[in-house]
């Protein structure tokens, strides 16, 4: 009897439940000052998406875990940081206007310069060790170690300060409740690129065919679709998300360093590993709870905020190993 | 009788370690459905997914239509007209039965519109289950939607493997029919251990064992040949 | 006298061409080199070169029980030596007083912790996928930085610890001169930890020619068939991984030992520890553990001249701008070396070596 009402409703069970949990918090935190968290927490879930979700696709369709996302993400904060600096006038002026274009430029530069980068990484490093998951861990932390020295090399070893767009670091303050404007923007980046992705993948012919490639890559090529160009191009645009990702990111903590991607290629990590790997859904629902709880924990524990998202990351290894939305192979 | 349409000339290849393939030769004659019968493990699939590329083969010759292909890549393998049905079916169970199909179809040009028309009108099903993931097919509609994907370009051969596995009789018929249909615009070679399915659509048939093709001949004469069938296939006059 | 099974001749031939090998007079010549250190190359730089070389060399093989024999990607390993060095430094440092008690005691506990932290890696990762115990062990040991660093109470943060060595192995120690070698505290824990790593070398060494060794090459060349041939494969990997991780946390513990400091950024760091390892392990040759000494000796000894070498080669060579922006961009250069080892030479340098010497026969 239970186990039928569980199987029937289980789909809003869930939804509830994940409703009540992150009403929970409440009872430590202040009205207010929760919904400042969770604005907080789901503008950093949403940088984590940008990541994660385009090392879920990658490993989704190409079977490759990608480790040099990381120095992918870092290389996208430092063009920004660049092109902010030829821009400044742009950056720091009073005007929504202009700082927009700023920022608009800088996506712009950081995605086209580090999709190019990942063509190059795809073609010259990883295409070498399709199907072997050791030595592509082993190779893309290789590039990992030699992207994050050409930072070095080409920007300095030193951490920088980067400049937030004057107008986007203001707040609005709507009934006593403080509401960084930036924040507002990481989520609604974060949603038109969720929008955008499954539009691809649901409405046009090419999503469709990436879809099915995650499901039988054989199949696909048997029916004569370029499945190399296909990794490309996927991994070129997981590696363009990365280098969004990381200029959002680099606004928000206000610096870039060439050591960046690290700590941030974890989360991603996390993140998939709690979504499924190979889902874009779930890497979007992954990355709001890390995002969450992170800003939760780091309010209520703050030593214990990098131990929350482990602790969650493991329970959900136990109870479904395969991830919140495992896809099918 | 004009030229084979797929020549297959001392084709070895492995799979890891293993040596599969030993030297294996057929060819697939144009306007006739040609079967590959054989024990489990004898590498019937093996050679089909090799003439498809999705197998290097290390020695020998594939020729079809009378250019070299075993060094292409699998999809400039289809893209010359060779369509594939895999043993377990390949559907992509998360996309739609449309979605489906509109991954197999390489144009969307009139010509395929109107073969796309010819297959649904073949198997009404999938019509009927348009919109309905692929994933959600009864057995037999999954192996339709199979046949349907792979004939909805412009084939000239087409390379099922195994159509008849975990099928009910009543859909082996089915089955059957589709074949007797398709082989008047595309040549097919058909890997079957069914020998009721490969006797009812095959022209010429040859026996594999062990990676090699131990036998070949005209299909009428093995059906006729009780010796021959209890040797190689272990049918005896009483079984199946 | 039953007649001996091919399995044993098999075993008798390998012995016996192990011993006539130039390989095995070259490990000799190596031990002994090793242990002559301290008298030819008495100044503080070489000996401690020398020692850094040993640690790293047996950690680096714990390491390749994991990659080399088991197939298992760990970035984790830094961390358990870090676990190590933190409980001897918790035994003979914070909370402890430098006795041979507590200092065995720290190296018990580092051995015990290791191991069921590693148990339960496996258990969460090897379920699902080999290639999750990548990513969960690059998660924990980021946790393990922030944990070392943020509970600052118990662990002395960001400072770390400083430890001393009991009794004879402390550095005011003195036992008078031998053979021109003033033998010192220092002095004798180098050959204190040289003689501790060469039995976890050579216990390693017992492990991968055991029979549980050899299967678990056989899964790391093919699971499936493992499996098939009715091995528990996860058992055989948890095994495997756990001896890998004791012996990496026994390492810390000596490495605190001789460095006499622990503290987050040296012993646990993602960046510092674990990039060498890696670096070490795949340029000098995985699959083999005598890779392990290759690597390190490489890493090690290009790592501590490379100052010397940027101003020799300044010196020497001042036009030979090529050269010096080598030497400037070294870990560059070491990036670049890895990627092409991994593509090209996938056996590492001692792999490529004996090959090379198998086709010349």
């Amino acid at each position: 009897m239970e186990e039928t009402i569980f199987k029937r409703w289980s789909r809003e069970l869930t939804i509830a439940g994940a409703i009540v949990l992150f009403l929970l918090p409440l009872i430590g935190i202040p009205g207010k000052t929760y919904i400042t968290l969770t604005i907080a927490g789901l503008a950093m879930g949403m940088l984590l998406f940008l990541v994660a979700s385009g090392v879920s696709i990658i490993f989704g369709l190409m079977d490759v875990l990608n480790f040099a996302h990381g120095a992918l993400f870092a290389w996208g904060a430092y063009v920004g940081f660049t092109v902010f600096g030829y821009l400044m006038k742009w950056v720091e002026a009073d005007s929504v206007l202009q700082n927009f274009a700023a920022f608009s430029l800088a996506i712009v530069a950081a995605m086209v310069v580090v999709a190019l980068v990942g063509i190059v990484l795809e073609r010259v490093i990883v295409r070498r060790v399709y199907g072997s998951h050791l030595f592509q861990i082993l190779i893309t932390f290789g590039a990992t170690i030699v992207l994050v020295e050409l930072i070095r090399v080409f920007w300095g070893p030193n951490d920088e300060v980067m400049t937030v767009p004057l107008t986007f670091s203001r707040n609005w303050d709507i009934m006593d409740v403080i509401i960084n404007r930036y924040r507002v923007i990481c989520i609604v980046v974060g949603l038109v690129v969720y929008g955008v992705i499954q539009l691809i993948l649901k409405k046009t012919k090419l999503g469709m065919i990436v879809r099915a490639g995650v499901e039988d890559r054989d199949m696909v090529q048997a029916m004569g679709h370029n499945i190399f160009l296909l990794f490309t191009g996927v991994f070129a645009a997981g590696a363009a998300l990365a280098a969004l990702g990381g200029l959002a990111m680099s606004i928000f903590s206000l610096q870039v360093y060439p050591d960046m991607g690290g700590s941030f290629l974890l989360f991603a990590f996390i993140v998939v590993i709690i979504g499924g790997l190979g889902s874009i859904t779930g890497s979007l629902v992954g990355a709001l709870i890390v995002g969450l709880t992170y800003n939760y924990v780091a309010y209520l524990v703050p030593w214990a905020a990098a131990g929350a998202n482990i602790m969650i990351m493991i329970i959900i290894l136990l109870i479904r190993p395969t991830g919140l939305f495992s896809v099918g192979k | 009788m004009s030229e084979p349409i797929l020549k297959v000339e001392d084709v070895h290849a492995f799979i890891g370690k293993h040596h599969i393939l030993q030297g294996v030769t057929f060819d697939a004659k144009a306007d006739a459905v040609t079967v590959l019968i054989g024990r489990n493990g004898a590498g019937k699939s093996t050679v089909i997914r090799t003439v498809m590329g999705l197998i290097p083969s290390s020695k020998g010759k594939i020729v079809y239509k009378g250019s070299e292909i075993h060094k292409k890549k699998p999809y400039e393998i289809a893209r010359m007209g060779i369509g594939f049905v895999p043993e377990n079916m390949g559907i992509f169970a998360g996309l739609t039965v449309e979605e489906n199909m509109r991954v197999a179809m390489l144009v969307e040009d009139e010509a395929t519109t109107q073969r796309l028309e010819r297959a649904l009108d073949m198997f009404a099903d999938l019509r009927k289950f348009w919109k309905g993931k692929a994933g959600n097919l009864s057995g037999g509609q999954k192996q339709m939607l199979a046949i349907a994907r792979a004939i909805v370009n412009d084939t000239a051969l087409l390379l099922i493997d195994e159509p008849s596995k975990g099928l009910a009789p009543i859909i082996v018929d089915a089955v059957i029919e589709a074949i007797n249909q398709i082989k008047d615009h595309s040549v097919v070679v058909l890997v079957e251990q069914n020998f009721y399915m490969a006797s009812s659509v095959g022209d010429y048939f040859y026996i594999m064992d062990d990676g090699m093709v131990v036998l070949s001949g005209v299909m009428e004469a093995l059906v006729r040949d009780e010796e021959l069938k209890s040797k190689y296939l272990g049918i005896s006059k009483s079984g199946d | 006298m039953a007649e001996a099974t091919p399995v044993q001749i098999f075993h008798m031939e390998e012995k016996r061409r192990q011993y006539r090998s130039g390989g095995f007079f070259l490990k000799v010549g190596l031990l002994a080199l090793f242990v002559l250190v301290p008298f030819l190359f008495p100044s503080f730089k070489t000996v401690d070169l020398a020692m850094q070389i040993i640690m790293f060399a047996t950690l680096v093989a714990s390491f390749d029980i994991l990659l080399g024999y088991t197939g298992i990607l760990s970035f984790g390993h830094g961390m358990f030596f870090g676990i190590g060095a933190y409980c001897v430094a918790f035994l003979v440092g914070k909370y402890g007083t430098p006795s041979y008690a507590n200092l065995a005691l720290g190296f018990v506990i580092a051995a015990l912790v290791a191991s069921v932290l590693a148990i339960v890696i496996s258990f969460l990762s090897l379920r699902v996928k080999a290639i999750f115990f990548a990513m969960i062990t690059l998660a924990i040991a980021e946790l393990a930085i922030v944990l070392a660093t943020k509970l600052s109470g118990f662990t002395g943060g960001e400072d770390g610890i400083s430890l001393n060595m009991p009794g004879i192995l402390a550095v005011s120690f003195s036992a008078g001169n031998f053979l021109g070698l003033e033998i010192t505290g220092r002095i004798l824990t180098y050959y204190f930890i040289l003689l501790a790593c060469l039995g976890l070398f050579l216990a390693m060494l017992r492990f991968t020619h055991s029979p549980l060794g050899r299967v678990l090459q056989a899964i790391r060349d093919n699971v499936e068939r493992a499996e098939a041939l009715g091995y528990k494969t996860f058992i055989f990997q948890a095994i495997s991984i756990t001896f890998g991780c004791v012996v990496a946390a026994l390492v810390g513990g000596l490495y605190g030992m001789w460095v006499g400091y622990v503290n987050p950024e040296s012993c646990l760091g993602v960046l510092s520890i674990m990039l060498a390892i890696l670096l070490m392990c795949i340029i000098g040759g995985m699959g083999t553990l005598y890779g392990g000494i290759v690597g390190a000796a490489f890493f090690m000894i290009t790592e501590t001249f490379l100052p010397d070498l940027q101003h020799l080669a300044k010196d020497f060579f001042p036009s030979a701008v090529f050269l010096h922006n080598v030497l400037e961009r070294w870990h560059l250069v070491l990036g670049v070396l890895f990627i092409l080892v991994v593509i090209f030479f996938p056996k590492g340098i001692i792999g490529s070596v004996r090959e090379f010497i198998d086709r010349r026969k």
